[in-house]
């Protein structure tokens, strides 16, 4: 319990980020670390911190419970945009609202809009605080390509994000 | 004005996100709902429950049978029995035979001597023998050929 208490707060973030609603997000912290429980053996303290396994773990419920697909890790298949695939569209509805303020809610909204490929990185690297190698290892995929991916992620966030900006300075 | 630097832009964005994140916290009532989980898992029996009852349940039937079924004669030791010229009603136990049947076949007449021996000897012909009960005798009866050689034995209790 003490390891619970510790970490829930980070993992139950992390799920909310990938989930988008607070029910989803509690069901899979919850499935995190009752995996934790029964298969402690899993976790090799000599490979990396438990929070950024417990983030591997909750990132694979979550996508379990979204019933996404695994991405394409051909980079022929990855040179395209940043748009995802069929399938893997965030089918949030607009009613749901996990932040306080408008600003970061919206740049919830276009990070969970993001392929999968991207939005991992951006999550686990911007948002939850992981470095590159724990990224690289919660996504079975080496730094070089968590650094491309990340930087294609800020881009595209970055150009969806200036387009509502540019709406809301227009209206105003 | 105006519109900041992408990059700069982004970061403030990202830095909102992460200022509210900070905020947001597991609901209490997550870790009560885990602890029962987990006593439920716990209380739970496991996949393959059923699995050590049923291999038990085969194998007391199958013990069982074998207790139950009884064993056909030996084919051999009757063989020898009726070759040494004894009555099978009246067979104490079987004889085992030390060379080929087709061999004790072919001998014109034979002999059963009764005799005792050590029960060593018992290992050469291939039985077991408890070796602390090496040394003590055994009482047999031996089916002898003409020429005085060992074709069958039978053990006498």
């Amino acid at each position: 319990m003490a390891l619970y208490r510790r970490h829930k707060d980070a993992v139950y973030r992390f799920a909310l980020l990938y989930c988008g609603s607070a029910a989803g997000a509690s069901d899979v912290t919850q499935d995190t670390f009752m995996h934790f429980i029964t298969r402690p053996e899993q976790f090799d303290a000599t490979r990396g911190r438990i929070g950024a396994w417990l983030c591997g773990v909750a990132r694979m419920i979550a996508r379990k419970q979204l019933g996404e697909r695994e991405q394409p890790t051909d980079p022929a298949l990855l040179a395209d945009d940043t748009a995802p695939l069929p399938g893997q569209v965030d089918h949030e509805s607009p009613l749901d609202h996990v932040l306080r303020t408008e600003a970061a809610e919206q740049v919830r909204r276009e990070v969970a809009r993001l392929a999968p490929h991207y939005r991992d990185v951006l999550i686990l690297c911007e948002l939850s605080g992981l470095s590159y190698a724990e990224a690289a290892q919660v996504c079975g995929i080496d730094i070089g390509t968590v650094r491309s991916r990340l930087s294609r992620a800020r881009s595209a966030l970055a150009q969806r994000l200036a387009r509502y900006h540019g709406v809301a300075k227009e209206a105003v | 004005m105006n519109s900041p630097a992408p990059d700069a832009f982004l970061d403030s964005r990202l830095a909102a996100v992460r200022a509210e994140l900070d905020a947001v916290r597991a609901p209490a009532q997550l870790e009560g709902a885990l602890a029962a989980h987990f006593r439920r898992s716990q209380n739970r029996p496991p996949r393959l429950w059923w699995m050590p009852p049923l291999a038990l349940a085969a194998t007391l039937a199958i013990v069982s049978w074998m207790i139950r079924t009884p064993l056909p004669p030996m084919p051999q030791a009757a063989q020898v029995a009726a070759l040494a010229g004894g009555n099978p009603s009246q067979d104490p136990g079987p004889f085992l035979a030390l060379k080929p049947l087709e061999r004790i076949a072919l001998e014109p007449s034979t002999t059963v001597v009764e005799t005792e021996f050590p029960r060593a000897l018992l290992a050469e012909w291939g039985l077991p023998v408890a070796p602390d009960r090496a040394g003590e005798p055994v009482r047999a009866e031996m089916l002898y050929s003409p020429d005085g050689e060992a074709l069958a034995v039978r053990l006498i209790h």
